[in-house]
Order: C-alpha cells, then structure tokens, then sequence
C-alpha cells in the first residue's frame, strides 16, 4: 500500500494536468458547436467540398457533424489522441524510471516481493488514469448538456459509451507502455517512445479508414470503437473489446514474468 | 550460527565472468570484511545476496533461508548501504526515511532522528540539494533505522570526510555490540583493517583466501624505499623475508615480511639520503597471495 500511495503523489501532479488540459480542450471545442450548429447548412456544404479521403481520414461525416454527438465524437478523436499519450507515458516510466533514476537498489532491498511492487506501480498508474477519465467524461457531460442547443436532445448512454472507451483506450496504451519498457531495459527517452507509437498508431488507423480496410481496426487502439457504430446503434463491437482484454492481459502478464526474472544491474 | 552461507555462488554474464564458485560463511556477531580491486566482482557478489540479481548456478543462505527464494522475509532484518546512493531526488529527507520506514512494521521516527542528530544530517532539506557526503549520510540512515540484524554495506566510504567516516565506523561497531552482524565491502585495505574481524579477499570473480583479521596482521608487509649516499647493490639486503627488490643507482625499494630489527639493523649499516616505510598497496599484497597460490 505504500508503494501504491507514494506512486499516486509521484503522478498526482502530472495527472492534475493531464485532466484539466483535457477538459479545457473539450471545452474549448465544445464551446464552437452552436455557432457550427446555427449554420448547418453552410457548414455541410462546405464539408462536402472536402475530397472524401480527408475526409475519412479525420473522420468527419457530412450531416453528422452538425450533431452534437457528432460533433463531440469529431473532437474525442483528439481526446483519445491525448489521453493515449498520457498513459502510455505513465505505462513506460512507472517501472522504468527507478532503473534511469537509479531507485531501484533502494526500492529491491526493501522487503517486498517484486511482485508486490508491480502490482502496486501498476495499480497506481491504472487509478491515476481512471481519475483522469472519469473526471473528463463527468466535465465532457456537463459541457455537452449546457451547449446542446434547445430543439435537440442527444442520446445520453451513447455520449456515455463513447466518453467511456476513452479509459478503455487509455488502459491499451498504458499496457503497451509497459511492456515496451520491459522490452527495451535501456530506455533512455519516455517521451520520445510514447509520442513516437501514440502517433504511429494514430496515423495507422487514419490511414485504415483512408482505405477502408477492416483488418486495420485490429492493429491500431484508436480504431477499436467506431464512433459512427456507437452513436447509431448505443453499444460496443464486442469482438474489438474482447481482443483488447485479451491483449491488455497477455501484456501485464508477460510485463510481470520479465519484471519479476530480470537482473537489476549495478549502474 | 552462520548469518550467511554462500555456496558455490556463480553469476555469468552471458560468457563474460560475473563471480564463480564464490563460498564463504558469515558467523553471527561477526564483522566480516570483503576485499579486492574493482570490478573483483564484490558488488555482483552482494546485489546476488540481496536478489537483486539471480545466480547462475550455486546458492546462498541468509539466516539459513534461501536468498533468493525468500528474498521478502529475509530482507526485514538488512539494512542495505550501496557505493552511490540514489533517492527519489524531489522527495524531503525526512519524506524520504518515513517511505523507507514504511516498510518495515515497526516505528523507526526515534531511531531516525538519533542517527540524523549523530550524523548532523537536516532531515527538512530536499534531497536535490544535499551534497554527495549528505546523500551518503541519507544512506546511513536509511540502511539503519530498522535496527537490522545483518549490515550488508558496499563501498561505504566513499564520499564521506574522514571525520564523518570515524562517526560512521563508531556507528557501525555499536550496532555490531548490540548484535548486528555486518558484511563490509572495500578495496581500502586500512579500513577493512580497522573494522573486521575476517576478511575474504577476493579477485577476479573468486575467493582467492578467507582469512582473520590476526593473521593478516601478522603477515604485515612493509614497503621499504630508501635513498642511499653512495650506489647500493641489491645483494646487500639478501635477507629472509624481502621480496620484490629493486634497485635504481642510489634508490632501493623492496617489500618486507619479517622481524623488523633485522631489517632495520641492516639498513642502519648504509649511509643513508633518506628513508620510507610504508604500508603495501592492496595489489601488492595481492600478488603475494597469489605468488603462494602459485
């Protein structure tokens, strides 16, 4: 529990800002929608001059963006983006920092079992990313309720569905943080890593949707959760949430074998 | 009782030499140094005893528990000191020993600021801005204030200023009456000397001697170098005991083993520029043992 709690303050400040940044983004997007939603008309017709591979690409569908979800789901492809970085981030230094910053000698004579001490970290890193989830998608809510203009209502468990698979996003990427630092023991640089695949990633599954491939959606996290699916029909593609459990999984699992073998080096 | 049973304990890195067939015994109640130039394979040695590395083959036993197997338990009762201390560097000092402390079931906030009050160590002061003699006393502290059972320190010294290190030793030999056993590792030979009742020594990844700290004594080298008035020749100091002789035009220097009137009778024969006695470096005394080995 200690380890837990000391972690949570290490990140608490980083995932502050995380949190609020994401929430300012939502709110300052969000705060453009009436005047998009007054001259919708104007709007789609402009759309419509963009050629379709843009696009697709980012994600923008004619008549759906003048919506509020679509609207919302327009801008939450940029959210994820975000919050894909703050995990994998947190996935790649919560075990690795202690090598860098040479922590680790005080930490492994301590009497605790490493895999305690994985447990803890990664428990840690997981409640510092639903804290900041969870807060985003109350604020992204009340937001949405107050711009919302008066004739439309939007469908609330849909906007909930897809607020949601910012924290099953964010989980993906944090598993994907850690086991790249289990791969790569040396690792010097955590930003440049998680900007590096977060990025890759994104341009993989706007590249997917360019070309309309399905077998893409499998390869990258952000293409798990068809916005346009969710809005139209309320739920998840269950067979995309199943091969995302079963990564996150076999990830921690494999991250826990390597972490609790491995040889920790006099520096 | 053996605190520690190290048993045919071998780390390979890959093909390159960790430590091999590394067997010693640690008695409780004992100070029991560990000594050998850099890279002899002290640290690998130690980090196996602590599991922070996995043995290749052999094994070893920490109050008669497997150190690896039971590396948790058995860790309540170490209080571990490396060469360079490293801490959460944006952490308070006093932040910091609570965390160590917390891992431990017991309330260590006396003991902590007893050692910080011996040591002149601020406790307020943030981690970032301590010196490295400050950070090594953090260390100090935080290896110690769970009263541990067994001191495993490693390289110690380094860093602290000779006064600091007369306290840090003063502290050692206390928590050494009140029954803690240590395992002191060192390339200085002086503070081995000062400290230990048995000392290894140990080159290139093996036990070359166990031996007490008498016995080593007794077999004292002396480095002898002496500048003579006229030329010398080396035959004038044929005597039983003097190894490594050389003789440069008026300067001689050679290492003795040995009654020590003898030799001096004998140098007091030669007009003399000037004279030096000197205690043998570490690797000197090496190649003797080795020499015997042979």
């Amino acid at each position: 529990m200690n380890i837990f709690l000391h972690e949570i303050r290490a990140y608490g400040k980083s995932t502050f800002v995380w949190t609020v940044s994401l929430i300012a983004l939502v709110l300052f997007f969000m705060s453009l929608f009436p005047s998009f939603a007054k001259d919708a008309d104007q709007v789609n017709e402009l759309l419509q001059t963009l050629p379709e591979a843009l696009r697709k690409a980012v994600g923008i569908e004619i008549g759906h963006f003048t919506s509020i979800l679509g609207f919302y789901s327009y801008v939450f492809m940029y959210i994820s983006l975000c919050g894909a970085i703050q995990a994998m981030m947190i996935g790649a230094s919560i075990l690795s920092k202690e090598v860098r910053e040479k922590t680790v000698d005080f930490l492994l004579t301590k009497p605790v079992s490493r895999t305690t001490i994985i447990v803890s970290k990664l428990s840690a890193a997981f409640v510092s990313i639903a804290i900041t989830s969870l807060s985003f998608i109350l604020c992204a809510y009340f937001i949405a309720s107050y711009v919302k203009t008066e004739t439309e209502n939007f469908n609330e468990q849909a906007f909930f569905l897809l607020s949601f698979t910012l924290f099953f996003v964010q989980v993906m990427f944090l598993a994907i943080g850690v086991i790249a630092s289990m791969l790569l023991p040396k690792l010097k640089s955590v930003l440049s890593l998680s900007l590096g695949v977060v990025f890759a990633f994104f341009f993989i599954g706007m590249f997917g949707s360019t070309v309309g491939e399905a077998s893409v959606r499998y390869i990258t996290p952000f293409k798990y959760f068809d916005s346009m699916y969710i809005i139209k029909n309320s739920q998840y593609e269950w067979s995309y949430v199943i091969v995302g459990l079963v990564w996150i999984i076999a990830t921690f699992i494999a991250s826990f074998y390597i972490y609790t073998k491995r040889d920790m080096n006099a520096v | 009782m053996n605190v520690i049973e190290s048993n045919q304990l071998t780390k390979m890195y890959g093909k390159a030499r960790g430590i091999s067939n590394v067997s010693f015994s640690v008695k409780e109640g004992e100070i029991f140094g560990f000594i050998g130039p850099n890279g002899a394979g002290k640290s690998t040695t130690i980090r196996t005893l602590l599991a922070l590395i996995y043995p290749t083959s052999g094994s070893a036993t920490i109050f008669g528990k497997d150190c690896i197997k039971y590396a948790p338990e058995i860790k309540k009762e170490i209080g571990y000191l490396p060469s360079e201390v490293f801490y959460y560097e944006n952490m308070k000092v006093i932040d910091l020993l609570k965390y160590s402390a917390s891992f431990y079931k017991k309330d260590c906030t006396k003991r902590i600021h007893e050692l910080a009050e011996t040591l002149n160590l601020d406790v307020s002061k943030k981690i970032d801005d301590l010196s490295l003699g400050n950070k090594k006393k953090v260390g100090i502290v935080q290896g110690l204030l769970h009263e541990p059972k067994l001191i495993i320190l490693d390289e110690p010294t380094s860093g602290l200023d000779p006064l600091m290190q007369q306290k840090f030793f003063e502290l050692l030999r206390e928590e050494n009456k009140k029954g803690a056993t240590i395992l002191f590792s060192s390339h200085i030979l002086s503070e081995v000397q000062k400290l230990c009742d048995r000392v290894a020594i140990i080159k290139e990844g093996e036990i070359v001697k166990v031996e007490t700290m008498s016995a080593l004594t007794e077999n004292s080298y002396k480095k002898f170098r002496l500048e003579a008035v006229n030329h010398v020749t080396s035959e004038v100091f044929q005597l039983d005991g003097v190894t490594d002789i050389m003789v440069k035009e008026k300067t001689v220097s050679f290492i003795y083993k040995g009654n020590m009137n003898a030799i001096i009778r004998k140098i007091a024969e030669i007009p003399l520029q000037n004279l030096w006695v000197e205690e043998p470096t570490l690797e000197e005394i090496f190649m003797h043992y080795y020499e015997k080995e042979e």
